[in-house]
């Protein structure tokens, strides 16, 4: 103690100074070990005054903190933790009420930092410490709470709850600040207090969700059925599982239900389609029969323009989805072919492709040029070290995994250009080659020059096939047969100018001709309903919404759209039209779009027409 | 696996790290830039690669050293760790493969009764230790084994060992210690 008085007072910095002289190199050992004792007494007395040690407390501590720098344990750590560990384990064995969380607050340094070095204490220097009691730390608690007269009621109901917690397996693996907490939290409500949750969290520094947690384990337990007085006269037998072990079992018996239900769920669904199925039949059954009053109408047209109104989802964009399965199909089948040759690699292959976008052309190129690569590729790679023992290792399959993602690099156009053509040549090849151009540029028409607007209904039916449901050779007698009526001729007269006019404005810009032309159909054909009203849904069947109007179905009403077309402004249509000459240029001219507007909106139509037409699709 | 027990227990292996050398120089930015399924992290100086078949995760530093984590045996890790070898070689590095070894097994057990954790660590002094201000499990090391083992209350065990034979012993070992200190079924 003199000596460590006598050594107290030059600084650490002055300590030091003598080291650079060479007389003191002797005793530096020593000199150093005393030093550092001595700076750990200090240090170990301003921790300990700060947490409120007596005397006794104070100099264990430095018992440890002796034993463990002879046994060479502070190297490697900061003094600041092997102190506070040394602390620490005498608080535990000492049973005060302390946290090693309080260390940590007082040294601002992680608890589970300190934790590991106070463990490695206790196991090196051998001191069983005994295991943290909540109960230590209710008084403390309740003394921060400020009970005030009421203080040891309190604390005693918190640690008899206490008690009743650990019977009820909730104290094992918790930490024990957070069931003082909720005891105590408890144990306040019971004796009047207002106590919230927050107060006590601020005190026993746990979260609040861990508190509330705390709460409601304690909730199920059967103790919290009781009342005040049968809690304070009964004490229950039994004892409850650990809470997370009933947790984890409750998980398990939903899963188990869960599985049951989805399994019956299943059954009934099945026997709901079933009856859809029928349902469906039926509806399809009637449906002729609700358009008999149709006049005057062949009967394959008839069919015809019903399946095209009715068939919900337009036919062009069904022909598009088919067409896109159907090369869905192919390419899988084309790699399936390539994934069986290859063995067992083609099982982590397929996958790889299904969670790719089904982009159409997208899906089908890469993957084509996938299997060329990996097919091409395998003789020259082969040629390994004896080292490495290749049983078992696909190198196809390291080769396809790195060449797919090393192809879609930064890469310049022309680059890419070239390597399109020599893929589209390779494709070629083997035979699997699908035109994906053509079908873009197909779809970009001729503008329509026409004089009249009979004329160009005809010449857009050589142009464009609408559906291959579509008898267009009696779709072209119909209309021959309309103009050929005199009515019709009259309407034509009438409507002739008009269209002219239309086409007047519009044809500097075949688009917007294209644009114009249905209006001006249907204005011909507004006065008497033939020709251009039947035309009409053939006109623009992709257009969903039409489909929705179901004009098809009652074709002698005029439609209101008709009736709203003015001369002068053909395309200032307004009311409550579903139809929209905007919108149908749009579709008519940038037809790639199609797809998804189309089925957009068939969405918006709700399930009933789309739905016989989706499942259909899903068939596919 | 437990011939001393009556109940038959299931260890259900998680994780097998293995390590292996290259005995060559590699060049990691070779590696991101060509590599598949990579990322380069730049301020530690390694590269993590993935596989998919099987699947795991593979450390590899310039110094030619590979740390393989996530195979679930170690015939497994054995496979992954020479694929891996394999994609390496592809990218062009000289790869020999030596030096392979499973560092570490981690393995979950559950035990079909609940355990009193206090009661253990008293009765297992010097080998368990139980912090619940740190960690809801008891820790418990077997030296001679080289295994830790963590003790949950409910009765599932996570074993972590040298390797899976190391992870069965260290099972066999601590059950009737757990035994002992189980909660009695009323």
């Amino acid at each position: 103690m003199a000596a460590g008085a006598l050594h107290q007072w030059p600084p650490s910095g002055a300590g030091k100074t003598p080291t650079l002289g060479g007389g003191f190199h002797v005793n530096l050992g020593k000199e150093s070990r005393a030093q550092t004792l001595q700076n750990g007494r200090r240090q170990i007395h301003h921790l300990g005054s700060q947490l409120q040690l007596n005397q006794h407390c104070l100099d264990t501590p430095f018992n440890f903190f002796k034993m463990a720098v002879s046994k060479h344990l502070t190297r490697g750590r900061k003094m600041a933790h092997v102190i506070a560990a040394c602390l620490y384990l005498v608080c535990r064995t000492e049973g005060t009420p302390h946290m090693l969380l309080d260390l940590s607050d007082l040294l601002q340094v992680n608890v589970y930092v300190l934790g590991k070095t106070f463990l490695l204490l206790a196991r090196e220097l051998c001191i069983n410490a005994p295991a943290i009691d909540p109960c230590l730390y209710i008084p403390r608690f309740a003394h921060l709470l400020e009970f005030g007269d009421k203080n040891h009621e309190v604390s005693m109901t918190a640690l008899r709850l206490l008690q009743r917690m650990k019977r009820d397996w909730m104290h094992t693996g918790r930490r024990p600040s957070g069931l003082c907490g909720a005891a105590l939290l408890v144990a306040a409500r019971m004796h009047d207090f207002r106590r919230t949750v927050k107060e006590v969290v601020s005190v026993v520094k746990v979260c609040e969700s861990t508190l509330r947690k705390r709460l409601t384990e304690f909730e199920d337990t059967p103790t919290s059925q009781l009342t005040i007085e049968e809690f304070m006269r009964i004490d229950l037998e039994e004892e409850c599982d650990p809470p997370s072990y009933t947790a984890g079992q409750k998980k398990q018996r939903m899963k188990q239900l869960e599985q049951v239900l989805s399994k019956q769920l299943e059954e009934v669904e099945g026997e709901i389609s079933s009856y859809q199925d029928e349902i469906e039949i039926e509806l399809e059954n009637s449906r002729p029969r609700a358009k008999g009053p149709l006049p005057g109408l062949k009967d394959g047209s008839t069919e015809d323009a019903t399946s095209s109104a009715f068939g919900d989802e337009d036919p062009e964009d069904e022909e598009l989805e088919a067409a896109a399965s159907h090369l869905n199909k192919d390419f899988y089948q084309e790699l399936l072919r390539g994934g069986s040759a290859m063995g067992d690699s083609e099982a982590t292959g397929v996958p790889d492709e299904t969670c790719r976008p089904p982009a159409l052309d997208l899906g089908i190129s890469d993957s084509i040029r996938e299997c060329i690569a990996s097919q091409g590729r395998d003789p020259k790679d082969t040629s390994g070290d004896g080292e490495l023992d290749l049983s078992g290792i696909d190198d196809l399959e390291i080769d396809r995994v790195s060449h797919r993602v090393g192809a879609p690099g930064p890469r310049s156009q022309p680059q890419l250009r070239a390597e399109k053509e020599a893929r589209i040549a390779k494709e070629k090849e083997l035979g699997v080659y699908k035109e994906h151009k053509p079908k873009k540029s197909g779809k970009r028409r001729e503008p329509i020059l026409a004089s009249t607007a009979g004329e160009a209904i005809e010449k857009m039916l050589e142009q464009k096939r609408i559906s291959s449901k579509i008898d267009y050779s009696v779709l072209r007698g119909l209309d021959s047969k309309a103009e050929a009526s005199p009515q019709t001729e009259r309407t034509q007269a009438e409507a002739s100018p008009q269209a002219e006019r239309t086409q007047a404005e519009t044809r500097p810009s075949s688009r917007k001709l294209a644009r114009r032309r249905p209006p001006a159909s249907r204005s011909r054909a507004d006065p008497l309903s033939s020709v251009g009203k039947r035309l009409r849904p053939l006109v623009s069947t992709q257009l969903a919404k039409k489909a929705a109007m179901g004009e098809a179905l009652l074709p002698n009403r005029p439609a209101p759209g008709a009736e709203l077309v003015r001369p002068a402004a053909v395309l200032v249509e307004s009311g409550p039209v579903s139809y929209h000459p905007e919108e149908e240029a749009d579709e008519e001219d940038a037809d790639e779009e199609d797809g998804e507007p189309c089925v957009s909106a068939l969405q918006m139509l709700g399930g009933s027409d789309y739905g016989c037409d989706g499942d259909e699709d899903e068939a596919y | 696996m437990d011939a001393d027990s009556d109940v038959a227990l299931d260890i259900l292996i998680t994780n097998v790290v293995c390590v292996f050398r290259t005995r060559c120089h590699l060049n990691l930015r070779k590696i991101a830039l060509e590599g598949a399924n990579v990322i380069y992290k730049r301020d530690v100086g390694k590269v993590l690669m993935k596989l998919r078949k099987p699947r795991i995760t593979a450390t590899i530093w310039s110094s030619g050293k590979i740390i393989c984590t996530g195979a679930t045996s170690e015939e497994e890790a054995k496979f992954g760790a020479r694929r891996l070898a394999r994609s390496l070689q592809k990218l062009g590095f000289q790869v020999i493969f030596t030096d392979f070894k499973v560092v570490n097994v981690l393995a979950v057990c559950n035990m079909p009764f609940e355990i009193r954790l206090p009661e253990f660590t008293k009765n297992n002094r010097p080998h368990a230790s139980y912090e619940p201000e740190l960690h809801p499990a008891v820790c418990y090391r077997i030296k001679s084994l080289r295994a830790t083992l963590q003790i949950f209350s409910t009765g599932s065990i996570t074993v972590t060992g040298p390797n899976v034979k190391a992870v069965a012993a260290a099972v066999e070992q601590i059950y009737p210690f757990v035994f002992e200190s189980r909660k009695e079924i009323l």
